[in-house]
């Protein structure tokens, strides 16, 4: 839950010479203001007495003595535990940079650790997913810490935990360890990277174990991540890996996450077989859909224990249409005064990331009842009908085509709607597919029912069936 | 004989008599001819027009530089010409004669005598429905002061109707020397009330037949209405023939139809994110067409993949993946 509405992601691959941030809105706009003021008090304190006061913010010679000693010994303490894992991993971390075409100056770049016999790197896949994709346009390169640089290849991709695994014929790196459980609740970590390509760089925090309620398993880390540290390892007391940095929170303080290592052992078997070189750039943008397709029919394809739906003015709504929805009643500030709204809103959040800005795999539905109060029936239907065109759709044009869209009045279960679809293809995936679903409830002219299921990057039959769920669900009881 | 002289636009500017056989009438720039034209083309005595025994005319150059012509060919300076009817150019004065061998057609019928005789009426009517489409429009919204903005939006539209009318008054004053303000209030009010009622009633249809390419239809109603409107605009505010007015407001409807296509077009073009909902619900309100099943509803669905496939070809085509050899 808190996770779901966090959502608001860096993706740690630098771009050019920055930060490629990808702003994700959350799913609920009334639910995200409310939890800013709460949050950011609260990190700020609890960093101060980390790091050595500010000179000009003491007064009295007493307390400067004090503090000092404190900060002192805290920060001798943490220095070197954080010299010892970086010297250790030094040799083992690289730098992944890509470029367009025969260009010498870098696109894109992330970082990469050895792993297994010290041929495998491990990296995210959205530091190599341009080079994926665009395999005629980009190229790969390592940046050692000896200095050496070769080009790199792309030997299996796993778009789902955003890992993935690389190699240069010439390079063998002392390895990292790798340790598969995931480091309690408070145990002090650290991250190593290229942040914004100024360099190596160790970053210390805390683990603070798995994220509650998400579906894809992410470790959430108190402590500083940055553009271009993707990709990098994220070590235990122990200088183990127990995890791959992965992805920001932005406007906030700290919020890191990390991919657990658990899932690498699965991704170097499959890099037995490499990615074939030969394989045209369809047939990975394939691979990389036929990977979607497995998270999707896991996600969306998981029933509820119980059918869950919520019952507003005699309506039935669906809810729970898969078991990973999430719900709010949304206290929505009605189109107009005289009418009023009762939202209830749902969404799995697209967190599988193809492509640069092009997130996959998700579903949001709100459902609004509106009532009017005391507008003459033709004034209601006005405002009927603007409530239903009102939603903005996101999407460039550089990722997808223009909807097709087909609309009819149905009988729905106890009432009447009109229909309206409205699909769209990927440009780069040919298989995957935009639903947007609205159901505007048409029989009474005094409360209307306007329900919008919007489904982002889904196989078409997965999300025709998430479609019939959903209206199959659809009911009104008098 | 009846002599008119036009000035270049065709306007009439002197229309003269002459009678009896033998009359002679000297044209020129000389004060003592009959017909004087401020001509610096012409000569002081420049043509002689000579009404004959049998009603016909004879023409005589008087021996100038730039001759005489009559409907366009010059008269021989030592022969002259005889002509029942046509007409005369003297330097660069034109003189329209007639003669009682002149054809005469038939009566006009003046077939716009219901708009001319009814065009108070006819005006007001066409304001009022104007005014009244913009009230209900505002109405429909049901604003927080609904007084406020029915006045503000009909002093816009009236404002509209008034800028419209007064341009066709205007070019029908430069054209014909009177204004004529009624009767393209009458034309203007009742095309745009039109326009904006058939729009309208479009809408409703298209909900009751469940067609959206009725609001197409509205659409192209509205062009017909106002094409017809600049066609009777046209035709009261200049001396153009009806085939000329028509095909000029042929040209302007259809000139002013396909920019408004072309930016729809463009605008629809390069936005994906446009989702057409099909013609707006009207709630409890009686239809055409019975409900569809669900199941029946969710086969057409499945041809959504198709027609998905071909916008992305489409898109494919207009801008191609940055590696297309794939």
């Amino acid at each position: 839950m808190k996770f779901a509405r966090l959502v608001v992601a860096v993706w740690l691959c630098g771009s050019m010479a920055g930060v490629t941030a990808q702003t994700e809105k959350p799913p609920t706009p009334a639910a995200a203001p409310g939890e800013a003021p709460a949050e950011a008090p609260a990190e700020v304190p609890a960093e101060l007495p980390a790091g050595p006061p500010p000179e000009e913010q003491v007064p009295d010679a007493d307390a400067i003595d004090e503090a000092a000693i404190d900060a002192d010994i805290a920060s001798q303490e943490l220095s070197g535990d954080a010299k010892v894992r970086l010297d250790a991993a030094r040799d083992a971390v690289v730098q992944i940079r890509g470029f367009f075409d025969t260009s010498e100056s870098s696109a894109f770049h992330g970082s990469g650790f050895a792993v297994d016999d010290g041929r495998r790197i491990v990296t995210n896949y959205h530091v190599v997913a341009q080079a994926v994709l665009y395999p005629r346009q980009y190229r790969l390169e390592y940046l050692a810490s000896d200095g050496r640089t070769g080009p790199l290849r792309v030997l299996a991709i796993d778009v789902r935990n955003d890992l993935a695994v690389v190699a240069a014929d010439d390079l063998a790196l002392p390895p990292l360890k790798l340790r598969s459980e995931i480091p309690a609740q408070g145990e002090r970590a650290w991250s190593i990277g290229f942040p914004l390509n100024l360099g190596l760089t160790i970053t210390e925090g805390v683990a603070n174990g798995l994220v509650e309620n998400s579906i894809e398993q992410r470790i959430h880390y108190t402590g500083a991540i940055n553009g271009g540290m993707s990709g990098g390892p994220a070590l235990d007391t122990r200088g183990r890996v127990y995890g791959v940095n992965v992805s920001v929170v932005t406007g906030r303080q700290l919020i890191g996450f990390v991919v657990p290592a658990k899932h690498i052992p699965a991704l170097l078997a499959r890099a037995k077989q490499p990615l074939d070189v030969s394989l045209s750039a369809q047939q990975l943008r394939q691979r990389v859909t036929a990977q979607v397709f497995a998270y999707e029919a896991e996600v969306l394809g998981a029933q509820p224990d119980t059918a869950a739906t919520q019952s507003v003015r005699g309506y039935t709504l669906p809810t729970q249409i898969s078991r990973h929805v999430e719900c709010s009643t949304v206290d929505e500030p009605s189109p107009h005064v005289r009418v009023r709204v009762e939202t209830v809103s749902c969404w799995i959040p697209a967190r599988i990331r193809v492509q640069a800005g092009v997130s996959v795999a998700g579903l949001s539905m709100q459902h609004r009842i509106l009532q009017s109060m005391g507008l003459h029936p033709q004034q209601f239907e006005r405002q009927v009908n603007r409530l239903a065109a009102a939603p903005l759709r996101a999407g460039a044009s550089a990722h997808v085509a223009p909807f097709a869209c087909r609309d009819g009045l149905v009988s729905l279960d106890g009432f009447d709607a009109r229909i309206s679809t409205c699909v769209r293809q990927y440009r780069l995936f040919a298989g995957l597919y935009d639903f947007d679903v609205t159901v505007v409830g048409i029989d009474d002219a005094q409360q209307a029912l306007v329900s919008r299921l919007a489904l982002q990057g889904v196989g078409f039959e997965s999300g025709k069936r998430t479609m019939e769920r959903y209206l199959g669900a659809l009911q009104w009881t008098p | 004989m009846l002599i008119e002289q036009t000035d270049p636009h065709g306007h009439r500017v002197l229309r003269q008599r002459f009678e009896g056989v033998g009359t002679e009438c000297r044209v020129g720039r000389d004060l003592g001819c009959d017909i004087v034209v401020d001509d610096d083309h012409a000569a002081s005595q420049h043509a002689l027009l000579t009404l004959l025994e049998d009603g016909r005319v004879s023409v005589q150059d008087l021996g100038t530089r730039n001759g005489t012509r009559v409907d366009g060919d010059r008269v021989p300076a030592d022969a002259g010409a005889v002509i029942e009817q046509g007409e005369i150019i003297v330097g660069r004065t034109r003189l329209r004669v007639r003669t009682r061998h002149t054809p005469i057609g038939p009566e006009r019928v003046f077939r716009r005598e219901f708009v001319r005789r009814h065009r108070t009426m006819l005006a007001a009517a066409g304001v009022s429905a104007c005014i009244a489409y913009v009230g209900f429009l505002q109405w429909l919204d049901a604003p927080s002061s609904m007084l406020r903005s029915v006045i503000t939006a009909v002093l816009v539209a009236l404002g509209l109707i008034a800028l419209w009318t007064g341009l066709w008054a205007l070019a029908t004053k430069l054209n014909h020397g009177s204004w004529h303000v009624r009767v393209h209030l009458t034309i203007a009010s009742i095309g745009a009330a039109f326009c904006a009622w058939g729009y309208w009633v479009a809408g409703l249809l298209a909900y009751a037949a469940q067609w959206s390419g009725l609001v197409q239809v509205g659409v192209a109603v509205a062009g017909v209405v106002a094409l017809l409107a600049l066609y009777l605009h046209l035709r009261e505010a200049t001396h153009y023939g009806r085939r000329i007015a028509l095909s000029l407001a042929g040209a302007a409807t259809l000139v002013i139809g396909t920019v408004a296509w072309i930016i729809s077009i463009g605008v629809d073009d390069g936005n994906v994110n446009r989702v057409d909902l099909g013609p707006d619900v009207r709630l409890g309100a009686g239809r055409v067409v019975p409900n569809r099943d669900i199941a029946d509803y969710l086969a057409g669905v499945d041809k959504l993949q198709l027609a998905a496939g071909r916008e992305r070809q489409k898109s494919l085509l207009n801008a191609p993946l940055a590696d297309a050899g794939d």
